[in-house]
């Protein structure tokens, strides 16, 4: 029994800016987000996996030894540290970014993903996803830092263990959402040039030379 | 025969061109850019602030950076033989080819001298570092940029450019 469908207007308010849009439905030629996301991903899996190396260092000693390459348990764990922290600062950028170009992302349509998701149920992960992710690394930072200044001050594993198995996790969450993202462009062509003037109709050999 | 066997060595290629669900290469260059760029950002903020530690964590980024960019050339090299540039990407997937490599000896480098640097005295580190440091943060954002167009404006290895390029219109 429905009584009432949705009714959607006809305009996008994307129209109130479309003059200052240029073809890949940005103001500028390269989106910003998927750059920061290299350093979001990079920093926040090595500092996982330093921490790791932190935790197993008795293992580990005789193959630095045997490579003769000093090393220091607290400087392993030093990058845990503050590779979390630039993680966490730069992460804010990343979703802003994000969020600013998800608004103005135009899916190419009729698209169906690898994962057989249309585009606003694929944006929607990836957009409050992305909000929830930042969340549990800012969260996982303060964790983190009361690990090292308080709870593990004189200890040698500055990192418990549950901790290291949320990174682990959250590492399983970024691939998944990464994903998303790469479908998002890949895919559904969102913000790609060339994608966006194939779908209207325009000739590469002329339009991108 | 080699030929043959040449041939089954990577899966049919899929509606990406790629014998793998996505691009590899970009994933393994988070990697590379996260990892160059934080150390050198730590060994400026170590020299400013003169927080020591941080050199220690510069060094390990480095390290990392260094290994994870051969991983990455692997990758490209695949991919890039697999992408159909078109246009001026033709020259821009060369430049970017060229300046991979280029980084990989600079990064080499970097990470041997640095090694003998640490060796010597881990708490300090030479005003030539940080002019190094400098050259190596804009060579990873001058190929940053470059692989950002070959992706964001010519699309390679995207649906919807691999459909046009198989009906044959770029």
């Amino acid at each position: 029994m429905q009584f009432f469908n949705v009714v959607l207007p006809s305009e996008s308010p994307l129209n109130q800016i479309a003059a200052g849009l240029g073809p890949n439905d940005l103001p500028y030629s390269l989106p910003i987000h998927p750059n920061l996301v290299h350093l979001t991903i990079g920093l926040f899996v090595i500092a996982i996996a330093f921490d790791f190396a932190g935790a197993f260092y008795p293992l580990e000693k005789r193959i630095f030894r045997f490579l003769a390459l000093p090393v220091t348990r607290p400087g392993l764990h030093d990058v845990g540290w503050y590779n979390l922290l630039a993680c966490a600062v730069i992460s804010f950028f990343t979703v802003t970014a994000g969020f600013y170009e998800m608004l103005t992302a135009v899916p190419l349509a009729g698209v169906k993903s690898t994962f057989g998701l249309e585009s606003f149920v694929t944006m929607t992960w990836h957009g409050v996803g992305g909000v929830l992710i930042l969340l549990v690394i800012v969260l996982m930072t303060i964790w983190r830092g009361y690990q090292r200044f308080v709870w593990r001050k004189d200890m040698g594993r500055q990192v418990q263990w549950p901790y290291l198995f949320a990174g682990v996790v959250m590492m399983g969450v970024l691939g998944l959402h990464g994903t998303l993202g790469a479908q998002l462009a890949a895919e559904f062509g969102v913000h790609i040039t060339a994608d966006q003037l194939l779908a209207a109709g325009a000739d590469l050999k002329e339009a991108l030379p | 025969m080699g030929l043959l066997m040449l041939e089954h060595l990577l899966p049919p290629l899929n509606d990406h061109n790629l014998p793998w669900m996505d691009t590899i290469h970009p994933i393994v260059v988070h990697f590379v850019i996260a990892m160059a760029l934080i150390s050198v950002l730590f060994d400026f903020i170590g020299v400013v602030t003169g927080r020591r530690a941080l050199f220690e964590v510069s060094w390990w980024n480095l390290l990392f950076a260094t290994s994870a960019i051969f991983v990455a050339i692997m990758f490209g090299q695949v991919e890039a033989g697999l992408a159909n540039p078109y246009g001026d990407a033709r020259n821009i997937l060369n430049i970017h080819s060229t300046i991979g490599w280029s980084l990989a000896g600079v990064l080499s480098v970097l990470t041997g001298w640095r090694y003998v640097l640490r060796a010597k005295d881990p708490l300090s580190l030479p005003l030539a570092f940080l002019g190094a440091d400098s050259l190596l943060a804009a060579l990873v954002v001058v190929q940053v940029f470059l692989g950002d167009k070959l992706i964001w404006i010519y699309g390679l290895h995207t649906v919807k450019v691999v459909e046009a390029m198989r009906a044959g219109l770029v």
